[in-house]
């Protein structure tokens, strides 16, 4: 390299000021290439990339990068994978994760699949878009426990990731922002859609009598008088999707510990809802519920059908289901669970989980403490 | 900050507050979107307009009578392009309902403006001359043409005019 007089201070000053007003013009990196999204077109295209934030090659190995960086937390022992394991479809396995701090969650990790296509983000819905998302657990002292300024500063002290923010970026200047960015930009190619049964919906592979029948039960509404069986999980978790945009609140406690979505808007008829997350992978997501309350999927089933408990919040549409003419509860037979527990296996996606676009990219850089 | 928003004692004090009733704002929806006047409406201010009773199959089979406003009425308070209005590109919107549950159905103008249509749609808030169980109410979406419950939306929280941006 030439050696070059030392610009002054002064004029990094301006020149930084310069950058960060052209930051905003200049995404993504000039040399960049396009990151094609592949999904299943059942599907559908309703989801939202924001203008600012398009999808880069780039930005998609930066975010990964970053996903799997342990300097992003204030120990530098914790990664968004800490808690979003790619083998347990981006869950920890646990009810409740320990951050930097030692402090547990309040809730159950959730699982990263599909996050394209879901608007309100969390349990209770509080935040819209993955780069206000992603800034909630770095910044959290229960969490990762370092604010983006510290993150950025030690980013900077690795050359490499000055020539990664450059090419997603156009800038060699690493910001808390473009850092959220990236990490969206990975999120936002994190689908799953190769399942038994998404084999199944595009005629590669043809079910089992009892998985015929467990994907029958879990998307038909019961209607006794018309002597129609159903488990009415379709409701919520109906489309392949496998989950619906919705808060509800699904009967775990007559007074909920957690006020869930009322915490965000204040309106009682939200109290102890939640968002209904996607079922994909589910048999890898133990425990279950927003509190890991259920260890195992027989018990969720056992829940749905039997212990749903009341309250003034409670889902209409589970309190009103059941398979019995003035039936209290969905009463299904332990044979229809069987078949419902086979359908749900069906959603176990082992090409998402063993993805190699999606694993650790540091390959000699340990993330266990 | 975000920190601020995250104040464990401004939460439990707002949770508090909540809870105990006082700052509950009375349950209403809003109008917006592709509208002239956008706003929040009331029970209250429902029951000073022309009232209107339809009656429907709902889920369970029975038919019931339900009483509340045209759903034409209340687009029509918030000057939405109907009528001699309903015309050219204005064809081209239609009205996304929202549920506090996030649950969202759409209508196009010309199936809720009665000079297209003969159907009424209801904004009810009685069944049967009672208020709408919870759960239910206070406001629902209730469309007696509809053979499917599915667009008699529960819990409505906002109804909102939209452009088609294709």
């Amino acid at each position: 390299m030439k050696k070059r007089k030392r610009p002054s201070v002064w004029m990094l000053a301006t020149a930084a000021t310069t950058l960060t007003v052209l930051l905003s013009f200049q995404t993504p990196g000039p040399s960049s290439q396009p990151y094609t999204l592949n999904y299943p077109a059942y599907f559908g295209g309703r989801f939202t990339i924001p203008e600012n934030n398009p999808m880069t090659q780039e930005g998609v190995a930066l975010g990964r990068m970053l996903f799997y960086e342990p300097r992003l937390s204030g120990n530098n022992r914790v990664t968004c994978a800490t808690c979003h394991q790619q083998k347990l479809a981006f869950t920890d396995g646990k009810a409740f994760s320990a951050g930097v701090d030692g402090t547990l969650t309040k809730r159950s990790s959730m699982s990263l699949s599909n996050l394209l296509w879901v608007r309100n983000l969390f349990w209770d819905g509080r935040v819209s878009g993955l780069e206000a998302q992603a800034v909630v657990p770095l910044t959290d002292p229960h969490e990762m426990g370092q604010s983006l300024e510290a993150s950025v500063m030690k980013l900077k002290a690795d050359g490499s990731y000055r020539e990664k923010f450059a090419q997603a970026f156009g800038s060699g200047d690493i910001t808390g922002e473009n850092l959220l960015k990236a990490l969206a930009q990975f999120e936002r190619t994190l689908i799953s859609g190769d399942s038994r049964y998404d084999k199944y919906l595009r005629g590669q592979y043809q079910p089992t009598a009892q998985e015929l029948r467990g994907i029958e039960l879990f998307m038909t509404p019961p209607s006794p008088q018309r002597n129609i069986r159903g488990a009415n999980c379709g409701h919520c978790h109906g489309t392949p999707k496998t989950f619906v945009e919705l808060f509800h609140n699904n009967g775990l406690d007559t007074l909920p510990k957690d006020a869930g979505r009322e915490a965000i808007t204040g309106q009682a008829i939200d109290r102890g809802r939640f968002r209904v997350p996607t079922l994909r992978n589910i048999s890898l997501t133990a425990p279950y519920m927003h509190d890991g309350r259920f260890a195992t999927l027989t018990e969720v089933l056992n829940h749905y059908n039997e212990h749903v408990q009341p309250s003034t919040t409670l889902s209409p549409f589970i309190a009103e289901a059941t398979n019995a003419v003035d039936g209290k509860s969905l009463m299904l037979t332990e044979t229809e669970k069987g078949d419902l527990l086979v359908f749900l296996q069906m959603l176990t996606d082992s090409a998402f989980v063993n993805n190699p676009d999606f694993s650790n990219p540091h390959f000699l850089r340990s993330t266990k403490p | 900050m975000s920190k601020k928003f995250c104040n464990p004692f401004l939460l439990a004090a707002l949770l508090l507050i909540s809870i105990a009733g006082h700052a509950q704002p009375k349950p209403s929806f809003r109008v917006e979107g592709e509208v002239l006047k956008p706003r929040t409406l009331t029970q209250d201010d429902l029951l000073k307009w022309k009232t209107t009773e339809v009656k429907g199959k709902d889920r369970d089979g029975k038919e019931h009578v339900f009483k509340g406003v045209r759903l034409v009425d209340v687009l029509d308070s918030a000057g939405v392009t109907l009528g001699g209005k309903l015309r050219g590109e204005n064809l081209a919107k239609y009205v996304l309902v929202k549920a506090a549950d996030g649950y969202e159905v759409i209508f196009s103008l010309p199936e809720i403006d009665p000079e297209f249509t003969s159907q009424t749609v209801l904004l009810a808030y009685e069944v049967d001359g009672h208020p709408l169980a919870k759960g239910e109410g206070p406001f629902r979406m209730v469309v007696p043409s509809d053979k499917k419950q599915a667009r008699w939306i529960r819990e409505l929280t906002t109804i909102k005019v939209v452009f088609s941006k294709e």
